[in-house]
């Protein structure tokens, strides 16, 4: 039939179309058999990570409790805003709808956002913490379209009293760049909070949780869709202070907003009842991420409410030094109980007039009568006895001078001045006239009130347990140095404390810490901080910058003492009107608790919990 | 009797194959639809997949001569709906090319296709040539770049682009001089670059991204990456129907349209995806067959243009789903969702079928056709006289 040769040609060429068809579709198995089985895992594991988000949970810190049980530091749950910031699409952009509805600063979150640039990218950021109502309506309402931004409930450390203990709770933070090139953080990663201040910093691993993690499907708007797994946060271990809180919170109040500090102990097992510095911080600030501005203030207070001023800060010791000479002179057999001296107001030694406090002098005092009254002459003529060698051996033998291995980091070592040290420090010779100043806790000696409260402990017991924190059942701290117990004659130190309770319960200088039924027994001390010819050249404004230290230092009851208090007063004026009086309070709350509502003590217990200081 | 007549020449080759990928797309579109529960779109699909049948066995039923001869009317009448949609069409996603009747929206730029197979195949018929001439040349281009123009005035450049496999299709086979394509291919070249000027820039960085897919792995390139992620991921035998999460979960665009291949291949994996291109493999072979038992010049023709148009859909659909070409919006055949794309495709069978159904001169069942007599019979004998 001529109508199909005709089309012969054509169909010729529609054939050859074939061979495109198959070419073309070989190509395309090919393709399809690398997508799918050469570069499967490839293609698999970006699958995962395209709709696999993992949302971390931030695991709380233990709690922290004071020796009764009470919490100190809680966690609360607050809405964080975080950043993944592998979901970013445009920095200035999500930056513009942060700053739109959140009022963030433009400046510090982009800072922020590069500073975490060292974390790993799938890390969640936080940007912004404790977010109110509308900011977080703010945010939902527009999470589809800024699918990196989440909320999510995570746990905030709170202090629940503020700024009360806040020295001995301390404070956490992020854990800074330098940080983690330390051996001690090495556990951490860049962005975790970790404690850097008090016993959060000293027990932080402990304290520190596990964070869980949970895994998600999401869409490809972040939308949350399902859960995959969920590791449970595991909490921190809980820590339990030896602190009273009755008694911590007494102090504070105590001391109010002027610089002071009380510590308080039981002298018997070393375990810390009070450790009070003043002006204090509120820890809240920084577990809120504390802003540059804020951090500033704190550091550039001219009453360092950072320093912890228990352990922190030395000071000259004063007529409480009166103490440790007494005991020296006792145990070097230069005085007994019967050793009198003649105090006619002030004696004359290697061409300088020492003068007494008391300025018609003391008459003739024996030890006893010498520390009750506080009186110099005695000591003086005490100091020329014994020497600079004899003063410091006994001072270190007590513990002066030394770092006492409390479990909180900072503490300084103080000074105990030799001849040695004032020939290598200073270049000079040791002037005779100047262990006549240091007698009475004068001149370069320097101690912290922990330092001195353990010495006077060491008096009161004759023990010499280490000063710590942490109740026993709770994790042992790490041994820092092991000071050995020193060995002293029963007699004088029983001597000593009889001149003690002399001082607080026989119209001593001490009297004002008398607690009626406990047998307080105690020094007072009046510490100057610039010599008597320098005040004469000041005028009374400037002087009042230099007014002396407040000083008392004590223990009771006389006979088993159980506790052990150290009380200082910056510009405080008199020990015995200025410092004295704060110890008293401080007992009678433990007095009151331990033995006159005796067996049950919760009462003023419950009286403080009910009454949180935030 | 029309129907035992009907029955008896009817291709249920081709027509099967064509519905089952038609049905293996309305499970992907049922699928794309599970993580938003939301069956109105495979719903409304399953209907238009039955329209498309409907309209299959009618453009089946009228013999093709009668289209044939009417191809200047029925393509003078698609150019006009284009010019009126320029006026009065509806804008989605950036393109003016939708008829909206009351919920329906319809697409005249898919359709015209038909119209543009049916003038071609009619124009190249009465030429009895080995070569086709200059004008001869000039005359198919005008034809096919008048819709074309229109389309892409509309703003839809991936539709318009795919009227030219058409124009390449059956001119090759119409008989295209070595020196016509060679000077075809010199004069695309010398004017690709001032092209590239015409091109919008997403257009631009669309094929900057295909050539270097590390180019924006966010931005552009997006759905592609995304694509390939979910055909790769879904391997050998794929993650099981209904299981193709990355698709469902939104990360890979256009999942019920464009990219449907994408969420198939995840869920049946390679063998899934080699069976659905083996089905589209049969059925343009099963043209082929259609074409050389092909009663006349023009049934060859028209089948080379239904051939073309499906072929080159499938091919560039699937290079874009899987990463090779730039994603640039046409859908697969059969397979994706859409009316005015079902139902184009289903007319474009319907004529292969047609040509199949009266591929003999005098049909067995019914006797001589006179139609094909009076239009065909002296054609091919001029031609034999000339010769």
């Amino acid at each position: 039939m001529p109508v199909y040769q005709d089309n012969r040609e054509l169909l010729q060429r529609v054939r050859w179309l074939q061979v495109v068809f198959i070419l073309v579709f070989i190509g395309l198995f090919a393709k399809l058999w690398s997508l799918t089985v050469l570069d499967f895992e490839l293609y698999k594991n970006l699958a995962e990570r395209n709709r696999v988000r993992t949302i971390p949970e931030l695991a709380p810190r233990g709690l922290i409790y004071d020796r009764e049980g009470r919490v100190l530091v809680d966690n609360v749950y607050a809405f964080n805003l975080l950043v993944f910031r592998d979901e970013i699409q445009n920095v200035s952009e999500t930056l513009d709808f942060l700053v739109d509805g959140l009022g963030l600063d433009r400046e510090t979150t982009q800072e922020r956002l590069k500073e975490t640039g060292i974390y790993d990218i799938y890390r969640a950021i936080i940007l912004k913490e404790n977010l109110t109502l509308e900011e977080t309506t703010y945010l939902l309402a527009r999470q589809a379209e800024h699918p990196e931004l989440g909320i999510l409930k995570q746990p905030r450390r709170i202090y629940r009293y503020g700024s009360l203990a806040a020295h001995v709770a301390g404070y956490i933070g992020e854990v800074s760049r330098e940080q983690l090139q330390q051996s001690e953080f090495k556990k951490n990663r860049a962005g975790d909070i970790v404690g850097q201040f008090g016993v959060e910093r000293t027990y932080d691993e402990g304290l520190t949780g596990k964070d869980g993690r949970r895994r998600v499907l999401v869409d490809s708007r972040g939308k949350f869709l399902q859960d995959l797994d969920h590791s449970e946060p595991i909490r921190g271990e809980g820590l339990t202070l030896t602190i009273d809180l009755d008694l911590q919170a007494e102090a504070e109040s105590q001391l109010g907003d002027a610089p002071g500090a009380v510590i308080a102990f039981d002298p018997q097992t070393g375990e810390i009842l009070v450790m009070a510095s003043r002006p204090a911080f509120d820890p809240n600030q920084f577990a809120l991420r504390i802003t540059h501005k804020e951090w500033e203030q704190l550091l550039n207070n001219p009453d360092h409410p950072l320093q912890n001023r228990t352990i922190q800060s030395t000071f000259s010791p004063g007529s409480t030094f009166k103490i440790i000479m007494a005991l020296a002179g006792l145990e070097k057999g230069i005085i007994d109980s019967e050793t009198s001296v003649y105090c006619g107001g002030s004696v004359d030694l290697y061409g300088n007039r020492f003068h007494c406090w008391k300025a018609g002098g003391h008459g003739q005092v024996t030890l006893r009568e010498a520390i009750q009254h506080s009186c110099n002459v005695y000591f003086y003529l005490l100091g020329q006895k014994l020497g600079i060698q004899d003063i410091a051996s006994f001072s270190r033998r007590l513990g002066l001078g030394d770092s006492m291995g409390i479990d909180l980091l900072g503490e300084v070592m103080g000074l105990v001045p030799s001849e040695e040290w004032k020939r290598e420090v200073r270049g000079e010779p040791w002037y005779a006239g100047e262990t006549i100043s240091l007698a009475i806790g004068q001149g370069p000696l320097l101690v912290t009130p922990a330092q001195l409260a353990r010495a006077v402990g060491i008096v009161a017991t004759g023990k010499a347990p280490r000063l710590h924190l942490i109740k026993t059942e709770s994790p042992q701290p790490p041994e820092q140095s092991l000071f050995p117990t020193p060995h002293f004659s029963p007699e004088n130190l029983e001597m000593v404390r009889d001149a003690l309770w002399s001082a607080v319960n026989e119209g001593g200088t001490g009297r004002a810490a008398q607690v009626t039924g406990f047998d307080v027994a105690g020094k007072t001390g009046t510490a100057q901080t610039i010599s008597l010819e320098t005040r004469e050249k000041l005028s009374d404004e400037e002087a009042e910058q230099f007014e002396p230290n407040a000083w008392f230092v004590g223990f009771a009851p006389r006979d088993d003492p159980e506790i052990v208090v150290a009380v200082i007063l910056q510009r405080g004026g008199s020990g015995g009107s200025g410092a004295a009086p704060v110890a008293r309070e401080v007992l009678k709350v433990y007095f009151d608790k331990h033995q006159k509502a005796q067996p049950d003590g919760m009462e003023l217990a419950s009286k403080i919990k009910s009454k949180p200081r935030l | 009797m029309l129907t035992r007549r009907f029955l008896s020449q009817f291709d249920f080759f081709l027509f099967l194959a064509a519905v089952i990928l038609a049905l293996i797309g309305a499970m992907g579109i049922y699928n794309a639809s599970a993580e938003a529960a939301n069956y109105s779109l495979f719903v409304r699909h399953l209907q238009w997949i039955g329209l498309g049948i409907v309209v299959c066995l009618v453009v089946t039923l009228v013999d093709y001569h009668i289209l044939t001869d009417h191809a200047f009317l029925l393509y003078g009448l698609t150019t006009l709906l284009l010019l009126g949609i320029l006026f009065f069409g509806k804008e989605i996603n950036g393109s003016k090319s939708w008829f909206t009747l009351g919920d329906i929206s319809f697409q005249p730029s898919e359709i015209a296709k038909v119209a543009v197979i049916l003038v071609l195949a009619r124009y190249l018929s009465e030429i009895n040539a080995s070569y086709l001439e200059h004008r001869h040349l000039f005359a198919l281009g005008g034809l096919t770049l008048l819709p074309m123009f229109l389309i892409t005035l509309q703003g839809d450049l991936g539709t318009a682009l795919m009227y030219l496999p058409i124009l390449l299709g059956v001119v090759m086979v119409a008989g295209l001089r070595m020196r016509f394509l060679i000077g075809t291919i010199i004069i695309a070249l010398c004017v690709t670059p001032f092209g590239w000027f015409l091109l919008k820039d997403y257009q631009k960085e669309r094929i900057l991204v295909t050539l270097d897919p590390g180019r924006d792995p966010q931005g552009i390139g997006y759905q592609s990456r995304q694509s390939q992620i979910a055909i790769g991921s879904g391997g050998l035998f794929g993650k099981g129907l209904g299981q193709g999460l990355q698709s469902q979960l939104g990360f890979v665009p256009e999942i019920h349209t464009d990219f449907i291949f994408a969420i198939l291949a995840e869920e049946i994996g390679f063998v899934g995806s080699i069976f659905m291109l083996m089905l589209y493999l049969l059925v343009l072979m099963r043209l082929i067959r259609i074409a050389e038992n092909a009663r006349d010049r023009v049934g060859i023709l028209l089948i080379t243009g239904v051939t073309s148009l499906i072929f080159f859909q499938v091919a560039i659909n699937v290079s874009m789903t899987v990463g090779i070409v730039p994603p640039i919006g046409i859908p697969l055949p059969l397979l994706s969702y859409g009316g005015s794309s079902t139902i184009t495709t289903f007319a474009a069978l319907g004529l292969a079928l047609n040509v199949h159904q009266r591929r003999f001169v005098y049909s067995p069942a019914s006797g001589p056709d006179p139609r094909s007599l009076r239009s065909h019979l002296p054609a091919s004998l001029s031609k034999h006289y000339n010769s």
